[in-house]
């Protein structure tokens, strides 16, 4: 009995050490791993400040009209924070950007729509007639204001003009029914209910979710989307690298330009039998 | 190796903060469809009975929370939904991914076939081979862990536009594809449906395809879902085509259309889970080109720089833990 008593106190001793040393091991591990994302973040601000002051020459020199129209997504507890959208919509002005719009679900940007443009200098509320007017000069930005009822309710809306002109024609002509349901006349419809933004080029979304919370679905075919964190840690480098990183991308738009390799030809018929 | 480890640290540390540019503070969830929240909003918020099962919303505003509440035979409905999802062993699952974080719908671009190809000297071709071994293990994983559809983009209707030889191969890829596949989707209980203007397709390829999905109408394990020249703005168009007949036909009535009737005429309605969860773009590109376009309101985004040949397990599985860290972070 003491034998066995005295091994079970010395398996218990072991476990108890094992047990230590395993937790001690886990605090470590988690010490490594959180120094090693601490680190990361040092070195995207470092990175970011660089930018920012024009050490890294890299990302100067970017051609700004390539970015004919912003898109910039808020969560909409963040949009809250005026002074820090204003503060983003200098720093867009400082870079030359023209146009951009301005997005968020509930709508509380349109309702501070007056404070923003206001602490603005050289900001006019967006109008259709800004996307080709050549006189707006290098300071001056539109500003276009949209929420959750310019998404899916807008094409709600514009669906149903659709359909009324649909039942108009009754039973009497196919083809131009046929002509109605186009995307063509879908993106006329929309605009014929006030949607009348363009396609933004790039969208920037500003949030803890990395997704569009619901931008209008029609205008962001092929709109870059690069998600920039909480509005609570913008950085001006980090905004001069996204825009960057945009002037230097090259969209094929899902068609080629390259010839389809001869191979591919032979591929093609070993694979249909031929 | 110091990205696989970091990755497979992160999986033990749920209190880890991350960098700025990958922040987790949790906003999106897996959806509940939007019929179902039409008594209690307009607004189309991201929701789901588990987030109401934790009662927690850090950074939604009051007025969302209302849109949360959702009736008590509809929880259960949603409860049944994910005790219904195929019964999992936790070891079948890699280490740190939950499975009752899993998504229930994912998305994918396979972009990067050609590029892959071109960097290895192969034909073109080739790539777009490589590609469809990719898709097949994709698929696998997806039935391993749980994930109930799995929705591929495979030809947008812009693919059209480029040269007739590269279009007639990847038709003639999707057919043998198709082909190949049906006798295992009926084997392993998967569900085959394809969106898109099929009228569009060789004739040979659109019966295959009714025949297909006719076959495997009633397999209920996992649902595969291809995309076949397909986009966004074509859904909506259709749906709106679709919606404006029955106006005419007197099955609704013109004021009743609103933007959930379109929703449920868009042609991702063929799955009990039309909202993806995460979408996932191959190639490093940064947008969605076109797809699903209504149903990625509230997606989580994931950009990845592999191209699709080269997409495997590691980076599905990188993937699924950025979608469960921000999950994680919004039931705690």
């Amino acid at each position: 009995m003491d034998f066995r008593d005295g091994m079970h106190k010395v398996y218990s001793f072991i476990a108890q050490i094992g047990n230590l040393g395993l937790h001690v091991l886990w605090y470590f591990l988690h010490f490594i791993v959180s120094l090693w994302y601490f680190a990361l973040g040092i070195v995207c601000a470092l990175e970011s400040y660089l930018i920012s002051i024009g050490i890294l020459k890299r990302y100067e020199g970017f051609d700004i009209n390539k970015l004919r129209y912003l898109a910039v997504v808020v969560e909409s507890e963040e949009a809250y924070q005026i002074p820090k959208i204003i503060e983003l919509l200098q720093w867009l002005v400082a870079l030359g950007v023209k146009r951009v719009c301005l997005y968020d679900t509930e709508g509380i940007l349109k309702k501070s729509k007056d404070s923003i443009l206001v602490k603005l200098n050289n900001a006019t509320v967006f109008e259709e007639a800004d996307q080709s007017n050549p006189l707006l000069d290098h300071k001056h930005i539109s500003v276009e204001f949209a929420s959750f009822s310019d998404g899916k309710e807008a094409v709600a809306k514009a669906a149903n003009l659709l359909f009324r002109k649909y039942l108009k024609l009754g039973d009497s002509d196919k083809i131009q029914e046929e002509k109605i349901f186009t995307e063509a006349r879908m993106t006329e419809a929309l605009t014929a209910v006030g949607c009348r933004g363009p396609e933004p080029d790039l969208l920037l979304v500003y949030g803890p979710a990395r997704c569009h919370l619901g931008f209008p679905a029609w205008r962001i075919r092929y709109t870059e989307i690069i998600h920039m964190g909480s509005l609570n840690s913008i950085k001006y480098g980090s905004l001069i690298k996204a825009i960057y990183r945009f002037t230097m991308v090259q969209q094929n738009y899902g068609k080629c330009s390259l010839p389809f390799d001869s191979d591919c030809s032979r591929l093609l018929s070993i694979i249909s039998g031929n | 190796m110091v990205k696989t480890l970091t990755m497979v640290f992160s999986l033990r540390f749920s209190s880890l903060s991350l960098p700025p540019h990958s922040t987790i503070t949790l906003y999106t969830v897996p959806h509940v469809p939007n019929h179902r929240l039409r008594s209690t909003s307009n607004l189309s918020p991201p929701s789901s009975t588990l987030l109401i099962k934790h009662s927690l919303c850090p950074c939604a505003a009051p007025k969302q929370q209302q849109h949360l509440l959702v009736p008590e035979e509809e929880e259960e409905e949603e409860l049944k939904c994910i005790n219904e999802a195929p019964s999992l062993e936790n070891d079948s699952l890699p280490p740190g991914i939950r499975r009752e974080c899993m998504p229930r719908h994912v998305a994918v671009i396979m972009d990067g076939n050609r590029r892959w190809a071109r960097l290895r000297d192969l034909p073109v071709g080739s790539g777009y081979e490589a590609g469809v071994k990719s898709l097949k293990t994709l698929i696998e994983l997806c039935c391993k862990w749980g994930i109930r559809v799995l929705t591929v983009f495979a030809f947008s209707t812009d693919n059209w536009f480029r040269p007739n030889v590269e279009v007639e191969f990847l038709m003639s890829l999707f057919e043998g594809g198709v082909k190949d596949e049906m006798g295992s989707s009926l084997r392993e209980n998967i569900r085959i449906s394809v969106i898109g203007d099929i009228s569009k397709l060789p004739k040979s390829l659109e019966e295959l395809i009714i025949n297909v999905e006719e076959s495997t109408k009633n397999n209920s394990q996992f649902q595969l879902i291809v995309a076949v020249s397909y986009s966004g703005r074509y859904d909506l168009v259709q749906a709106c085509q679709r919606i404006a007949m029955k106006v005419k036909d007197g099955i609704i009535e013109l004021n009743d259309v609103n933007e959930s009737l379109i929703e449920q005429e868009l042609e991702t309605n063929c799955t009990d889970f039309p909202y993806p969860d995460l979408l996932i773009r191959t190639s490093g590109e940064l947008r969605i080109s076109n797809f699903m376009l209504w149903q990625l309101a509230y997606t989580e985004l994931f950009f990845t720089q592999s191209l699709w040949p080269d997409f495997g397990e590691a980076d599905f599985l990188e993937a699924l833990q950025s979608f469960q860290q921000r999950w994680r972070r919004y039931g705690e």
